[in-house]
């Protein structure tokens, strides 16, 4: 499954998908499967600031506890309560229903630094072992 | 069960991780048989206990401090999710004096005490037909 086109991607497997100066951060697909059967997950109030590759949420499953990673610096004007609520729906749907926040961006060139599906797809097929 | 690295280490007894009935002294003479006596009469003094976290907070984790009354009085030798009981339970070593049922438990999960209730080992028994 190659990930969607529409959005950017780090090494530590976040994806990030951007309208205007809102962005939306995930985990891939990559993420969730290697992570295993989730069970619990940890995300920043409202009004939270967020700073690039600092660790800003946690996804537990079966297997370990995980830091999640900031793709960009800003705030947090939107989190996923149903993801919170059914910390499962990141393995189910991590594209989709289970984005984790909206974040204001303080610099929207943040985003050219990071990856785009087709390298990300290549990255992450290296990283399997 | 006791999991050698886990409830099991060089440190901690065969009494003290529950073991006791597997160690007979009235057998004959094995390595570290003067200490088993030994440590029988002055009494075991930390035991393994079981525990069900009451909050939802992720899974308690090898290695994790225990605190009771807000002090520390052991760590987690075990921790897991159980969906069957559909909770996070796990074994701890504490000190003998902080176990017992109705003693509550504070476990630190990512810097924050967690209140968790001593239970009976072994936490699920399948019912007989």
């Amino acid at each position: 499954m190659s990930s969607p086109a529409d959005r950017k991607y780090t090494r530590t497997h976040e994806w990030i998908s951007v309208q205007g100066d809102v962005a939306t951060i995930g985990v891939t697909d990559f993420a969730q499967s290697e992570l295993g059967d989730i069970t619990y997950l940890e995300l920043p109030e409202v009004g939270g600031a967020l700073s690039q590759d600092q660790a800003f949420a946690v996804i537990e499953s079966v297997k370990a506890a995980s830091d999640v990673y900031s793709p960009v610096d800003g705030e947090v004007v939107e989190r996923n309560d149903d993801a919170i609520a059914a910390p499962e729906r990141i393995n189910q749907s991590p594209y989709d229903d289970a984005w984790l926040v909206r974040v204001r961006m303080k610099d929207t060139a943040q985003i050219d630094t990071l990856m785009d599906s087709g390298a990300y797809d290549e990255f992450a097929q290296s990283a399997t072992h | 069960m006791p999991l050698y690295g886990n409830e099991l280490a060089d440190d901690i007894s065969p009494l003290e991780a529950g073991l006791s009935w597997a160690v007979k002294l009235n057998k004959g003479d094995f390595v570290g048989r003067d200490e088993m006596v030994r440590l029988k009469e002055s009494g075991v003094r930390r035991r393994t206990v079981g525990f069900r976290l009451l909050e939802r907070a992720g899974s308690a984790r090898h290695g994790y401090e225990v605190q009771q009354d807000g002090r520390k009085v052991g760590i987690v030798t075990s921790g897991a999710h159980s969906p069957t009981m559909g909770s996070e339970i796990g074994l701890a070593l504490v000190d003998a004096d902080a176990a017992g049922i109705g003693k509550p438990l504070d476990i630190v999960i990512r810097g924050r005490p967690v209140r968790a209730e001593q239970v009976k080992l072994p936490f699920y028994r399948r019912d007989r037909a």
